[in-house]
């Protein structure tokens, strides 16, 4: 372990240096052709990914450019301290695929899914290469604080990566239930998203001790999405977030415009440029599925894709329309949150995992959506610094504004492991008794979390085995 | 042409890998496709009746009916093209038999 960490040190520091874009072009065209791919393809991949961490650079420079002096104004006219700018997460997903640490967690990460296939720990083969980049974020941000302890961030990486994968086994039966899948589909997640299961699952526990009659209430969210229509687009969010901080910000009618326009504009770009790096990606991810799947084809797997199969049931976006405004609401009178939502205000960070447990009841998601959303709020606080450090790192960020200008996320997946990766980089960045007991507390806290909730979902897939075998 | 419309959650991973996909292989097995990808909670009736197939992750409830004959196109994220294929044939199908 320490000399792969020693040869990872002396490969990637000099390379780090580089920075940017031209340094990704090389490593993944090398890193896609080692693994399979045809050069051609693995170069224009590398050239995407180049062109897409260019693209949400120029991207956050105009929503930097644009934003900041309304928002200046809107703290001085209100006296609510919201300097962050939440970008959502395309933005967060370029700038970490854009250190080549990233890379070195993938490839940490395959290795440890190939092992759990080879003894038998995990029916998941995890064919998501993109998503490991909520890893990547884990490890760099325990660097970070840590003034790049490398062993650390890969222990802590290995353990979160560990339990992803046995997470993506429990909840299988869940996903049969909720999307109607017959058993022999193998469609499952390993995303980090879902490792919220577990603190979700106290509070489901919890109503089902003081409410249980809150369910009654449930009503049909297709029908509350239709009724919502346009207003809960992308476009439609960037706008009126802009006016909602251009009134504020006593700007004049023009720049209000400009101010809503350049939002939704914003918004519906991240997207887009968000396309490009999944198909910059795509080269690498088909390479790595080819050389591990021809190994384990006689095996009856499960395969881990990324969540939006769940996007099919209503429920999951009935609760982001209805705690969109709540965490507007809560995010201006937050002790401690200085992040203004606005690209992650539609929690497709948090909704998934509060399906997945309350499996499908809307009452209990919003309730639970709204106790869990101001860890959300904090975490993409606490992040900020560090995502705007990366984000100058890999040429992301403009470099002729303020030092106080900070992007960040709101609803970035993984808010407890984010926390656990701050208490980590801190011990890792003073070590001395207090702070090791802090990193070992959290932990230890953390997988005490994690089996017991392991023993409540083993619990409720007996119960599906029973019904399935009396039908 | 024949119009198809796929949706994923955030209509930026999995439908834009699916769209891609379709079209690859439909103009493979040439046929003249063209593929839109969207985030599911956007689409409405009167943005499906103009396509000719909707091709979602998973099954979807949109809490109004599909008029358009529906595959769901999930399998094509495995990678894996064995696993793949039958959803190309749904398309296929479909294509010929709409004799467009």
């Amino acid at each position: 372990m320490q000399t792969l960490i020693q040869i990872a040190n002396t490969i990637f520091n000099p390379i780090i240096k580089l920075g940017g874009p031209p340094v990704m072009l090389i490593l993944l065209t090398i890193l896609a052709t080692v693994m399979g791919v045809k050069f051609s393809k693995a170069l224009e991949g590398g050239l995407k990914l180049a062109i897409a961490l260019t693209g949400m650079g120029a991207m956050i420079d105009i929503l930097i450019g644009t934003f900041n002096p309304a928002l200046q104004a809107f703290v001085k006219f209100t006296g609510i301290n919201l300097p962050i700018i939440d970008v959502g997460w395309p933005p967060l997903a370029t700038i970490t695929w854009g250190s080549p640490y990233t890379l070195y967690f993938l490839l940490i990460i395959i290795i440890i899914n190939v092992l759990m296939l080879i003894l038998n720990k995990t029916t998941t083969l995890d064919v998501d290469i993109f998503n490991v980049w909520h890893l990547a974020f884990i490890g760099l941000l325990v660097m970070y604080y840590s003034h790049n302890n490398l062993l650390l961030a890969t222990v802590l990486v290995i353990i979160v990566g560990i339990l992803k994968i046995i997470n993506s086994d429990l909840m299988k039966p869940t996903f049969n239930d909720l999307l109607d899948m017959p058993e022999t589909n193998p469609t499952t997640t390993t995303h980090l998203n879902f490792m919220l299961n577990p603190i979700i699952m106290v509070f489901d526990k919890l109503i089902d001790v003081i409410f249980p009659f809150i369910d009654k209430f449930d009503f049909d969210a297709a029908t509350l999405n239709n009724k919502i229509g346009f207003w809960g687009s992308k476009f439609a969010i960037g706008a009126y977030l802009g006016v909602f901080v251009g009134l504020f910000g006593h700007q004049s009618i023009k720049a209000i415009f400009t101010l809503a326009f350049t939002g939704a504009v914003i918004l519906e770009l991240f997207s887009v440029i968000g396309t490009w790096f999944i198909s910059a990606v795509e080269p690498l991810s088909q390479g790595i599925t080819n050389l591990v799947s021809r190994r384990f084809i006689s095996k009856r797997l499960y395969i881990g894709i990324d969540w939006p199969f769940l996007a099919a049931r209503p429920e999951m976006w009935a609760a982001a329309n209805i705690l969109a405004p709540i965490m507007l609401g809560m995010a201006l009178i937050l002790p401690g949150n200085r992040i203004l939502p606005l690209g992650g205000i539609i929690a497709i960070g948090l909704t998934p995992a509060l399906l997945v447990v309350t499996r499908g009841k809307i009452i209990r998601m919003t309730i639970i959506g709204t106790v869990v959303l101001p860890l959300f709020l904090w975490v993409g606080t606490l992040t900020a610094p560090f995502v705007t450090h990366m984000a100058k790192v890999v040429g992301a960020f403009p470099t002729n504004v303020s030092s106080s200008s900070l992007i960040g996320g709101t609803t970035i997946e993984g808010p407890i492991e984010k926390l656990i990766a701050i208490v980590w980089g801190e011990f890792g960045g003073n070590m001395n008794i207090t702070s090791g007991l802090e990193a070992l507390v959290a932990i230890v806290i953390y997988i005490l979390v994690f089996i017991w909730y392991a023993y409540q979902m083993k619990k409720r897939n007996e119960e599906y085995k029973k019904n399935n075998e009396t039908v | 042409m024949i119009r198809i419309l796929a949706a994923c959650g955030a209509g930026v991973n999995s439908s834009h890998q699916i769209q891609v996909a379709i079209e690859n292989e439909m103009k493979k097995r040439g046929y003249d496709v063209k593929v839109d990808a969207v985030v599911m909670k956007d689409i409405t009736p009167e943005m499906l009746s103009k396509y000719d197939i909707f091709t979602p992750i998973s099954k979807p409830k949109l809490g109004f009916e599909i008029k358009i004959p529906v595959v769901e196109a999930g399998p094509i994220l495995y990678r894996i093209p064995a696993m793949a294929e039958p959803v190309y044939d749904q398309i296929e199908n479909i294509i010929k038999k709409s004799n467009k």
